[in-house]
């Protein structure tokens, strides 16, 4: 499986899993895999490889130990949904609490069982969702499935075919960014990829001409397809995280939901990591500089494809607090060797290195669950509320400005 | 630690411009002396930090390379704050990214540090046959504005070490510690505006 590889264990290869996942479903992840060794210097060995999901990774014999061992553990996790789904019959999650993200019902008004399937999903959404479920227990806890049965069957289509061969602003942006999507990815960057790339991507843009195009909505709406398999369960997908999963106009005109997102985050960090926020303060580096990537792409430019995947997994069914979670911990996690950082170059070659070899999700995981105090989907909206008319107003200053400079020219 | 007669300087560069004009290719093909046909697009912004050895100084610039599509544009000054130099590139074969280009050095002039030293990239040089801006038409308006000009292709590198290089020359040269007054700004902006005679 290693191709070139075969002096050293490297224990059960990484891929195994994932090629016996892939048979059954997309053609998205069926391509050969190959290794190749980069370099072997001091004992360390650099190899590349695709992942599970079919992206090009570069890590040495510890990163491939660890993703061995963490495919291992889907296995296992996987036998647990197995068990429980004997037990509690098939389907057992879709009887469970619509997650926290569509609100209205009180816990109180669920069935025993009900509830009991509710907490128990909590539980093992938070240990990972086996990848050959992910797609419809994601459709089913992000509430995508509900927002789908409002509308007619054909409605993803009629939306294709009503927009085929239109040309605006959005879609030429996005045909610039078709062959700028995860370059080099086995399935995107084939004619089929980019195709049903496209066709998302635009119906979404038509179906909310505020949002349009927003680049990083293609990295988004590339990982959906890799795990959903289909376009039109992807479409959904991407229309529930914009409609109701995350904070409002995170992708509109100014980004001003992602504007506010980086202030609650600031004030969280300062709250969590004092001693960090104050020192990074005093060396003038702004968490936006890492965190805009990460409230824009979910992460899936940062972290490695299955310690993405699990952040989502918790995403869509706890909510967009789950970003404030994962960032806050990768701060955690970095706090001495941020603390020893003394130019914000190493600030963010630190952040950088860290979350690009997060191969084991656990480990993020559990500090952003478990270290971390909790936090109520509640209290961040009430923080964001305090937040938006500081964003509003910073805004407007720049627009101000701009425009005042527009009148200079025009008396000129 | 500087010998005598040279000094450290740290300076933070922005690159700003419209999508897809090849600001990333530029940073890319400077720090790494790569190119990729297909660059992935920025999200936010990417950093890297690149040290350049001159005769009277070594430079480290702090890179930040942002996103060019328009909605990013909010975020832009908190890359430019602060910045002693920015790179204002367009794409040669489109006439709407020199447009968005001059945008980006009045929103430059009117808040960025007056003293900063301003490079305009005419990027995609190589692709001559596709050309809709003119070289002496971008030339002229990097000079009424105190920019200095050049052509660039992040894809055959004409340019690129060249234009990092020459910001790093005209860079202020800090003051040594043991002589705190008499500071001397070797580039004032009407200077750069004169010597801005490196175009293709």
């Amino acid at each position: 499986m290693f191709g070139t590889q075969s002096s050293t264990d490297f224990g059960t290869p990484y891929f195994k899993l994932s090629t016996s996942e892939s048979a059954s479903s997309s053609s998205s992840t069926k391509t050969k895999r190959k290794t190749t060794i980069v370099s072997k210097a001091n004992n360390s060995l650099t190899v590349k490889f695709e992942d599970i999901y079919g992206f090009v990774v570069e890590g040495n014999i510890d990163d491939v130990n660890i993703l061995n061992d963490v495919s291992e553990k889907v296995r296992k996790q996987g036998k647990v949904w197995w068990e429980i789904e004997a037990s509690r019959g098939a389907n057992w999650y879709l009887q469970s609490q619509y997650s926290s993200i569509l609100v209205g019902i009180s816990v109180a008004s669920f069935r025993p069982s009900v509830l009991s399937n509710t907490i128990t999903l909590k539980k093992l959404i938070r240990k990972g969702i086996p990848p050959n479920l992910r797609p419809k227990v994601w459709l089913t806890v992000s509430g995508a499935s509900k927002k789908r049965s409002t509308v007619p069957e054909s409605y993803y289509d009629d939306l294709i075919r009503a927009t085929e061969g239109k040309v605006t602003p959005a879609t030429r942006q996005i045909d610039n960014d078709l062959p700028r999507t995860f370059p080099g990815h086995a399935w995107l960057d084939t004619s089929d990829g980019q195709a049903s790339l496209r066709r998302v991507l635009v119906g979404y843009s038509f179906r909310d001409s505020d949002v349009g195009y927003c680049q990083g909505l293609n990295y988004v709406a590339a990982f959906l397809l890799l795990v959903m398999k289909t376009e039109e369960d992807a479409f959904w997908m991407l229309a529930v995280l914009l409609e109701n999963v995350l904070v409002n106009d995170c992708y509109t005109d100014n980004l001003s939901g992602c504007h506010v997102e980086q202030r609650v985050f600031r004030d969280l960090l300062a709250k969590n990591c004092p001693r960090i926020a104050t020192h990074l303060d005093d060396l003038g580096f702004d968490i936006s500089l890492v965190a805009t990537e990460w409230f824009l792409c979910l992460f899936c430019k940062s972290l490695p494809s299955e310690t993405t995947m699990r952040v989502w997994d918790v995403l869509f069914n706890e909510g967009a607090k789950v970003l404030f979670h994962v960032a806050l911990a990768i701060f955690k996690m970095n706090e001495e060797n941020l603390w020893n950082a003394h130019q914000i170059g190493q600030v963010i070659k630190i952040i950088q290195t860290t979350t690009n070899h997060l191969f084991d999700p656990d480990e993020l995981m559990t500090v952003a669950f478990e270290k971390i105090g909790s936090m109520t989907t509640n209290t961040i909206a009430k923080q964001r509320k305090k937040q938006e008319p500081m964003v509003m107003a910073e805004i407007d200053q720049r627009v101000q400005r701009l425009n005042g400079l527009k009148k200079l020219e025009d008396g000129k | 630690m500087a010998t005598a007669g040279n000094s450290n300087i740290n300076a933070k560069l922005v690159l700003l411009g419209d999508m897809g004009a090849g600001k990333s290719s530029l940073v890319l093909r400077f720090v790494k002396g790569q190119f990729l046909e297909f660059q992935e697009s920025t999200i936010g912004a990417a950093f890297f930090s690149q040290t350049l050895a001159l005769s009277d100084a070594t430079v480290k610039l702090e890179i930040w390379d942002t996103a060019g599509q328009e909605r990013y544009h909010s975020l832009a000054p908190m890359y430019y704050r602060g910045a002693s130099a920015a790179i204002i590139a367009y794409d040669i074969t489109n006439t709407e990214s020199f447009e968005r280009a001059k945008k980006w050095v009045d929103e430059l002039q009117k808040q960025g540090n007056p003293n900063m030293v301003t490079a305009l990239a005419g990027n995609k040089a190589d692709l001559e046959e596709n050309r809709k801006v003119a070289a002496e038409e971008a030339k002229a308006y990097a000079e009424v504005n105190g920019l200095f000009f050049m052509e660039t292709s992040a894809k055959t590198a004409v340019n690129v070490n060249d234009i990092f290089y020459e910001i790093a020359r005209r860079l202020p040269r800090a003051q040594p510690a043991q002589n705190p007054g008499g500071m001397i700004l070797t580039n004032t902006p009407s200077e750069i505006a004169q010597s801005s005679n490196c175009c293709s």
